[in-house]
């Protein structure tokens, strides 16, 4: 009688407990299974729409995330530099490279849990293709650091790690086919403090 | 031993029916999400700017810093939703969500007559209604079809630098939501 109370009490545990928990393990590890990864950046186009995967619904429900429409535009978030080796604050990144067709885009510097890190002093708290130099190819070379550098500076502020987040607005991009083809610029680390 | 196998076996086929219960089930019971936490500090039909609310921290947590995100509120059961605003900015975006925070429809300014914003949101049958007999003033607006009851639009305005941020704010503040 005992080890019946007993087993069946084991068998409630396991299935509640490990269910649960599963979840809530996998709401937090999985990175998504829309995920779209071009070069270091990651993307989910899917998210907020009703195709979007159960993990996905659950976790914008969660986080009370109020993802970006198709017509909208899409976020790319880099954690990792070229080297696989993960962004730091006190370190600069050059950011590199052609950025997709848009009618425009924006390139801010977020923490761990993707809030946009708070602006340098009287600084735009991000980067837009309406305030950038670009180069004479139309490449776009944008320096992320936490201190003053020429050119597109994007200052980065406090200690810890970071992602870079390169938004694209009203792009063919989010509703291709072929979205994976797409060229995204590099994330390469120049230098580090200490 | 044999009984205590099959009981951890039972329990192992049982979490993963919990597992997808539960997985299924946040979206619905979730008090946690946009939805809720702005239903906490706003009326319905009234344009919230999110980035004056303390909790925008949080609802607004992956959102762009050079945007300025407003959200209205509404009910498609209380008749068809209107959102307009007068002024111009340089960008602006749209997304309808349902109450499970699904986006059901996005647009761009691009979409708008001469860049302005003036939608109505309204179900199937409602919209079939308002074609037969079109309200005046409502010639030139976009109608977003949307099979929802509750519903919030979210508004995102771009903010090229700083010295926009008082053009953004008297367009948010000259947008209307209100049902028609």
């Amino acid at each position: 009688m005992l080890r019946t109370a007993f087993l069946t009490f084991l068998t409630l545990l396991i299935a509640i407990g490990g269910g649960a928990g599963s979840v809530w393990y996998a709401l937090g590890a999985i990175g998504g299974l829309g995920a779209l990864h071009v070069g270091g950046w990651t993307a989910y186009p899917q998210a907020g729409t009703v195709d979007a995967d159960p993990y996905s619904k659950a976790r914008v429900a969660r986080e009370a995330e109020l993802p970006l429409g198709r017509a909208e535009g899409l976020a790319f978030v880099a954690d990792r530099d070229s080297t696989n080796q993960p962004l730091r604050r006190d370190c600069t990144y050059r950011i590199e490279g052609h950025i997709p067709a848009a009618r425009f885009w924006t390139i801010y510097a977020a923490d761990a849990g993707n809030r946009a890190l708070a602006p340098v002093g009287d600084r735009a708290p991000g980067i837009s293709a309406f305030a950038v130099v670009r180069a004479s190819d139309n490449s776009v070379v944008v320096t992320a650091s936490p201190r003053a550098a020429p050119m597109n500076w994007l200052a980065i502020s406090g200690q810890g790690g970071m992602s870079l987040v390169l938004t694209l607005y009203d792009t063919p991009v989010a509703s291709n086919e072929n979205i994976a083809e797409i060229d995204l610029p590099q994330v390469l680390r120049t230098e580090c403090d200490g | 031993m044999a009984r205590l196998v099959y009981a951890i076996i039972l329990g192992i086929v049982g979490a993963g029916i919990v597992h997808i219960a539960i997985l299924l089930l946040i979206p619905v019971f979730s008090e946690r999400d946009a939805w809720s936490r702005i239903a906490s500090v706003t009326e319905p039909y009234t344009i919230f700017p999110l980035g004056r609310a303390d909790l925008s921290a949080d609802i607004l947590k992956t959102a762009d810093p050079l945007f300025d995100v407003a959200v209205c509120q509404f009910d498609l059961a209380q008749g068809v939703v209107r959102i307009a605003a007068a002024a111009k900015v340089p960008f602006w975006s749209l997304s309808v969500f349902d109450r499970r925070g699904r986006n059901v429809y996005s647009l761009n300014d691009r979409t708008a007559t001469d860049g302005r914003l003036d939608i109505v949101v309204a179900t199937p049958v409602q919209l079939i209604e308002l074609r037969k007999d079109m309200p005046a003033g409502l010639e030139k607006s976009i109608f977003i079809e949307a099979d929802i009851g509750e519903g919030m639009v979210v508004l995102r305005s771009f903010i090229p630098d700083p010295t926009w941020r008082p053009s953004v704010e008297a367009y948010l503040a000259s947008a209307t939501c209100e049902a028609v």
